[in-house]
C-alpha cells in the first residue's frame, strides 16, 4: 500500500471515530442545554440548539417536589447498603478462594459464583417478589432491593477481591504468623491494608451498579420507597413531559456515577472489562 | 534449652519431598543445609516453622513438641528468600512487628528495635519503606525482624543468595559475628556450597528426600559419603570418571569406561577396593589434585606418588586468582586447577600429575563412597 | 493432636543409608508412608474456616438465585396464576405452559424482534466497538487524547438505563425532537420521522441501546489490545510487516478470544435486555417492540399468568445458561493467557 493511500485510510478511520465521538457527546450536550431552558422554550415547535434564556433555577425547582429529593435519598440508602453487604460477603469469599482454593470448593465454585452475575433477572424477580411479600419488611422497602442487588454485585465483589488477594503475596501473611500474629490479626495487619485500594474501587463499582439499577426497582418498589431511576421516567405535568426538569434532575442523578467512573477509569480499562463489568 | 530435634519427618504433595528425615541441631549450633534448588530445603524450613504440616514425624524444640502447633505459637523466626517485608510499613515497623504481636509497651519496643538496627547498621533507614531501600538493606531488615523476636530457633532461607557478591561477603561475615544467632539453634538454607562451608558449624547436604551427609565442613569436603555430595561441593566441580577395576600382576588399577585412560589405585585405597576387583566403579578426582606439568618442567612435588599421564589442552580459562584447565587424556576430559599466571594454548601438549592417593571411589550403582564403611 | 502421627509409627524403618534411593520421577521408589498419606488440615486455620468464609456468601446466593430458579421451574409446570397462588391451589399441567408460549404469535413476533435486535444491536455494537477500540489504540498516538477519547466514549455506559431511556425518548420526539430537527436542518429529511410508530419503535430502542452499550465491547477489546505483548509488534516491525499485515496476522488472531467474550457478553445481555423497552415504548405500539424478557415480566407481574411467565423465564434461562458456560470457557482461556487464575 502506498504512503498516500495509507494516510487516506488512516484519515478515514480517525474521521469515523470523530463521528462516533460526536454521536456519543451530542445527547449529553442536549441534556445539559435543556436543563437550562425554560419550560416554554423546551416545548417550542422548532427546538433551539442554544438556550435563549438561561434558566438555572430548574436545578432548584426540581426539588420543590420533596419526593424527588427523597428518591435520591432512597437510591443512596439502597446503593450504600448493598455496597457494604456485597463488599463484606465478597471479601470473605474472595479471601477463601484466593488463600484456600481447595478447601473453599475450588475453581468451579468460584466460577459458579461469578456466573450468577450474568443470571437473567426474569428468572429471579418473580419468586423474589412473592418471597419478600411474605417477609415482615415487605416488597416495597429498602431492604428488599439491598438484598436483591446482591445477585449481581456480590459475585462481582467476590471475584475482584479474589484477584486482589491473589496479588498480595502469601508470604507476607506467613511472615506475620511467624511474628506471632494469629490469622485474624495477620489479616488486619498485613493483608487488609494492602488490598484496601482495590477494595475501595470495588466498592465504587458496586455502588454505581446499585445506584443505576432500574429493572428490579421498577418491579419491586414504588410507593413507600422510590429510587430516582423509577422517578425519572415519570416527570410529567398533565399530558406534558417536563423535559427541562427531567434533564436537570437526571444530570444531578448521573453525576455520582460519572465522577466515580472518571476516578476509576484506569482500573476499569485494565482488568475489569473482562466481561465482569456489566450486570 | 533450645535443641531442635526432627524425627522421621515426611512431607509430600504430588511426590515425596521430605522422606523420613532425622536431624538434631544443638543449642547454639549454626547448621547449614546445602543442596540444589527444588530439592526441598525450603519445605524443610516451612515444616519447622509450621507453615506446612508434616505427613508424619515429629518436630521438637527444647523437648517441647511443636508438631501440631500453629506457626504463631512456635517461637520460631524465619527469614524468607523474598524477604517478605511488609511493603506498607516502615523499616522500624517491620522490625517491631514481632514485638507488637506480643503487645509490649511502646518504650520497650522502640528501645529494642533501635538497638537491633544499630547492631545491623540500618538505624538511619528506620523511617523508610521497603520499596526505598537496597537488597542488602532489605535483608538486614528481615534479619532484624527475626532477631528482635528472640525465638528458640532461627530459620534462614537463602538469606543472601540474591545479593551481589560484595554485599554477600559482607553479610556472610556478619553471620559469623552475630552473637544472637549463636545462642539458639539456627537452621540456614543455601544452594551455595562456599556459603555452607564458610558458615556452618555442621553442614547437611540435601538430596532427594533428605540429608545425604551431615558433618563439619572438613568431613563433608574430604570424605563425601556420596557421589552427589562430592559433586555438589567444590568449584570447579569434581571430575567424575566411570571406570572398571581390574587386577594386573597383583596390583589394582582402573580403566576409564570407553576410553584408554588406565591408572593405578594408590596404596591407601587398595585394601578397601581389593574385594571389588573387576567391578564397575565411579572415580572422583578433585581439580586441585590434578597438577599440570609443561614440557621440560621438572616435577618438584612428587609426594604421594602422583601418576603422570600425557594430555592435550582443550579449554583454558584464566580467572585471576587461579586458572581452570580442561585437558584430554586417553579419551577422558579432566579439569585441573592451575597457577594464575600460567598461559596455555589450545592443543598444547602437557602432562598431568594425578594425586591418586586423594582419589575418591564411589559404588557405580548406589553412588556411595566405598572407602567409608 | 487429633490426627498427629506418633514418631513410633516409623519405628523399624531402615536407617537412611540403607534405604533405596528416592527418585521423584519414579513412583516405584516412593516410600510406604507416601502411598498411605491422607490429606491433613493445615496448622494455620481450622478446617471449617474456609468453608465458613465461602459458606455465607454461597448461602445468600442460594436464597436469591437458586431458590427462585427452582421456584420458576416448578411453576412453569403448573397452571399457577395470581389467584391460585394465594389460594395455594395449583395443578400440574406438564409442558402445557411451554406449548402455550411457543404457539403464541406474541412469542413468535418477539423472537423475530430479538433476531433483529441481536443482528443490528448486539452484533453491530461489538463490531463497531472493536473497530473503534483498535482505531483508538493504533491511530491516536497521544496518551492524553487517548484517555480523553476513551472516557468520552465510555461515558454513556455509566448512565442509569432510565436516564438513557428518557434522554433518547426526548431526542427522538417526532414533533420537536433534536434529532428530527438536526436532520431537517442538514437537509437529510424533509418531514419528521415518526420514531415511535409500529414500524420504527424497535429500531428506536436499538439506536438508544447502541449508543448506550457500544462502549462495553470497546472497553473489552481495548484492554485486550493493551495487554498484548509489545515484543511481538517489535518483531513484526523488524520483519518489515506493514500496518495491515500486522493487524491481520497478529492483532486480530491474538484478540480472537477477547472479541468472542465481547460477543458472548452482549448476547447474554440481549436475552435479558428489557429496561429500555419498559422506559421507551412499553413494548408498543401494538406489541411491535416486545422482546421475550419483556413479555415474561409483563405476563408475570402485570398480567399474573405466573405459570406462563415462568415458562418464558425458563426458556431465557436455558439460552443464558449456554451462553454463561461459553463465556466462562473463554474467560478461563483469557485469564490463563494473561496470567490470572
Amino acid at each position: 500500500m502506498s504512503k498516500a493511500n495509507y494516510r487516506l485510510v488512516k484519515f478515514l478511520f480517525l474521521a469515523l471515530m470523530g463521528l462516533w465521538l460526536l454521536i456519543t457527546l451530542f445527547p449529553f450536550y442536549w441534556q445539559i442545554i435543556t436543563a437550562f431552558k425554560s419550560a416554554a422554550e423546551t416545548n417550542r415547535t422548532i427546538p433551539t440548539f442554544w438556550p435563549e434564556v438561561w434558566h438555572p433555577q430548574n436545578f432548584v425547582s426540581v426539588f420543590a417536589e420533596a419526593s424527588n429529593f427523597d428518591a435520591l435519598v432512597d437510591s443512596f440508602i439502597i446503593a450504600t447498603g448493598n455496597t457494604l453487604a456485597s463488599l463484606l460477603l465478597g471479601t470473605l469469599a474472595g479471601y477463601a478462594f484466593a488463600r484456600f482454593p481447595r478447601q473453599a470448593g475450588g475453581e468451579n465454585l468460584a466460577f459458579w459464583v461469578l456466573s450468577n452475575r450474568m443470571f437473567p433477572p426474569v428468572a429471579v424477580v418473580l419468586p423474589m417478589f412473592f418471597l419478600f411479600d411474605a417477609t415482615p419488611w415487605g416488597t416495597d422497602s429498602h431492604l428488599s432491593l439491598i438484598i436483591l442487588y446482591l445477585v449481581f454485585n456480590m459475585p462481582l465483589a467476590t471475584w475482584l477481591m479474589m484477584v486482589f488477594f491473589r496479588d498480595t503475596p502469601r508470604e507476607l501473611e506467613e511472615a506475620a504468623y511467624l511474628d506471632g500474629y494469629t490469622p485474624l490479626r495477620a489479616f488486619f495487619k498485613v493483608t487488609l491494608p494492602l488490598v484496601l485500594p482495590g477494595m475501595i474501587s470495588v466498592a465504587m463499582l458496586c455502588w454505581i451498579f446499585a445506584w443505576n439499577e432500574y429493572l428490579f426497582a421498577n418491579l419491586l418498589v414504588g410507593t413507600d420507597v422510590r429510587t430516582f431511576t423509577i422517578v425519572i421516567p415519570t416527570f410529567t405535568h398533565g399530558s406534558q413531559t417536563l423535559w427541562n426538569l427531567q434533564m436537570a434532575f437526571s444530570l444531578i442523578a448521573m453525576l455520582p456515577p460519572v465522577i466515580l467512573f472518571i476516578l476509576l477509569r484506569r482500573y476499569m480499562v485494565r482488568g475489569l472489562s473482562l466481561g465482569v463489568v456489566k450486570g | 534449652m533450645s535443641r531442635l530435634e526432627i524425627e522421621g519427618l515426611c512431607k509430600g504433595w504430588d511426590f515425596p519431598v521430605i522422606d523420613r528425615l532425622d536431624l538434631t541441631v544443638e543449642e547454639g549450633e549454626f547448621f547449614v543445609i546445602v543442596g540444589p534448588s527444588g530439592i526441598g530445603k525450603t519445605t524443610l524450613l516451612r515444616l519447622v516453622a509450621g507453615l506446612e504440616r508434616p505427613d508424619a514425624g515429629r518436630i521438637k524444640v527444647g523437648g517441647r513438641d511443636l508438631t501440631d502447633l500453629p506457626p504463631y505459637r512456635r517461637k520460631v523466626a524465619m527469614t524468607f528468600e523474598s524477604y517478605a517485608l511488609y511493603p506498607h510499613l516502615t523499616v522500624f515497623e517491620n522490625i517491631a512487628s514481632p514485638l507488637r504481636a506480643r503487645r509490649l509497651p511502646k518504650s520497650r519496643i522502640t528501645e529494642t528495635v533501635v538497638s537491633v538496627a544499630q547492631l545491623l547498621r540500618i538505624e538511619q533507614l528506620l523511617s523508610r519503606r521497603p520499596g526505598e531501600i537496597s537488597g542488602g538493606q532489605k535483608q538486614r531488615t528481615a534479619l532484624g525482624r527475626t532477631l528482635v523476636a528472640q525465638p528458640d530457633v532461627f530459620l534462614l532461607d537463602e538469606p543472601i543468595s540474591h545479593l551481589d557478591a560484595k554485599i554477600r561477603h559482607e553479610l556472610r561475615l556478619q553471620f559469623h559475628t552475630l552473637e544472637e544467632l549463636r545462642k539458639v539453634a539456627t537452621l540456614y538454607v543455601t544452594h551455595d556450597y562456599a556459603e555452607a562451608l564458610s558458615l556452618g558449624d555442621r553442614i547437611g547436604v540435601m538430596g532427594a528426600g533428605g540429608l545425604l551427609q551431615v558433618g563439619t565442613a572438613r568431613e563433608i569436603f574430604q570424605q563425601p559419603q556420596h557421589l552427589f555430595v562430592a559433586q555438589h561441593l567444590g568449584q570447579p566441580s569434581i571430575n567424575v570418571v566411570p571406570a572398571a577395576l581390574s587386577s594386573v600382576d597383583g596390583a589394582l588399577q582402573f580403566a576409564a569406561e570407553g576410553a584408554e585412560l588406565k591408572l593405578p589405585v594408590a596404596e591407601p585405597h587398595g585394601q578397601a577396593l581389593a574385594g571389588r576387583s573387576s567391578e564397575r566403579i565411579t572415580v572422583g578426582i578433585r581439580p586441585q589434585h590434578v597438577k599440570v606439568i609443561r614440557d621440560g618442567e621438572v616435577t618438584t612435588d612428587t609426594t604421594g606418588g602422583a601418576a603422570v599421564v600425557d594430555a592435550t589442552v582443550a579449554i583454558y580459562e584464566a580467572l585471576g586468582a587461579n586458572g581452570i584447565l580442561v585437558a584430554e587424556t586417553g579419551g577422558v576430559r579432566l579439569t585441573a586447577l592451575t597457577a594464575p599466571d600460567a598461559v596455555f594454548q589450545h592443543g598444547e601438549a602437557v602432562r598431568l600429575a594425578l594425586r591418586n592417593d586423594a582419589f575418591l571411589y564411589f559404588d557405580a550403582a548406589s553412588g556411595r563412597n566405598v572407602m567409608v564403611a | 493432636m487429633v490426627d498427629g502421627t506418633a514418631p513410633g509409627d516409623l519405628a523399624g524403618e531402615p536407617a537412611a543409608a540403607e534405604r533405596p534411593r528416592l527418585d521423584r520421577a519414579d513412583p516405584a521408589t516412593y516410600p510406604e508412608w507416601f502411598r498411605n498419606k491422607k490429606p491433613r488440615a493445615n496448622l494455620i486455620v481450622a478446617r471449617w474456616v474456609p468453608i465458613a468464609l465461602v459458606g455465607l456468601p454461597v448461602l445468600v446466593l442460594f436464597c436469591i438465585v437458586v431458590y427462585p430458579t427452582v421456584w420458576m421451574f416448578y411453576h412453569a409446570l403448573h397452571d399457577t396464576n395470581m389467584m391460585r397462588l394465594f389460594q395455594g391451589n395449583w395443578n400440574f399441567i406438564g409442558l402445557e405452559n411451554f406449548a402455550t408460549v411457543l404457539e403464541s404469535a406474541r412469542f413468535g413476533d418477539s423472537i423475530v424482534h430479538l433476531g433483529i435486535y441481536l443482528t443490528f444491536g448486539a452484533c453491530l455494537q461489538v463490531i463497531l466497538g472493536s473497530i473503534l477500540a483498535l482505531i483508538l489504540y493504533e491511530l491516536v498516538k497521544s496518551n492524553f487524547l487517548r484517555v480523553v477519547f476513551l472516557v468520552a466514549m465510555v461515558l454513556p455506559m455509566m448512565l442509569p438505563p432510565s436516564i438513557v431511556g428518557v434522554l433518547w425518548k426526548f431526542l427522538l420526539t417526532p414533533s420537536n425532537g433534536a434529532i428530527n430537527q438536526a436532520l431537517l436542518n442538514l437537509g437529510l429529511i424533509d418531514q419528521h420521522i415518526e420514531w415511535f410508530n409500529a414500524g420504527l419503535s424497535l429500531w428506536t430502542i436499538i439506536i438508544a441501546d447502541v449508543w448506550n452499550w457500544t462502549a462495553l465491547p470497546l472497553l473489552i477489546v481495548y484492554s485486550g489490545r493493551v495487554s498484548l505483548p509489545p515484543a511481538v509488534y517489535e518483531a513484526a516491525r523488524v520483519d518489515g510487516a506493514g500496518a495491515w499485515t500486522t493487524l491481520r496476522r497478529i492483532t486480530l488472531p491474538m484478540l480472537k478470544e477477547v472479541i468472542a467474550i465481547a460477543f458472548i457478553v452482549r448476547f447474554m445481555d440481549a436475552f435479558k435486555f428489557v429496561d429500555l423497552v419498559f422506559i421507551m415504548t412499553s413494548g408498543g405500539p401494538a406489541q411491535s417492540s416486545e422482546l421475550p424478557a419483556y413479555i415474561a415480566f409483563q405476563r408475570g407481574i402485570r398480567e399474573f399468568a405466573i405459570g406462563e411467565a415462568a415458562a418464558y423465564a425458563i426458556l431465557i434461562f436455558a439460552v443464558s445458561a449456554v451462553l454463561i458456560i461459553l463465556f466462562l470457557k473463554y474467560l478461563k482461556k483469557v485469564l490463563k493467557a494473561q496470567g490470572f487464575a
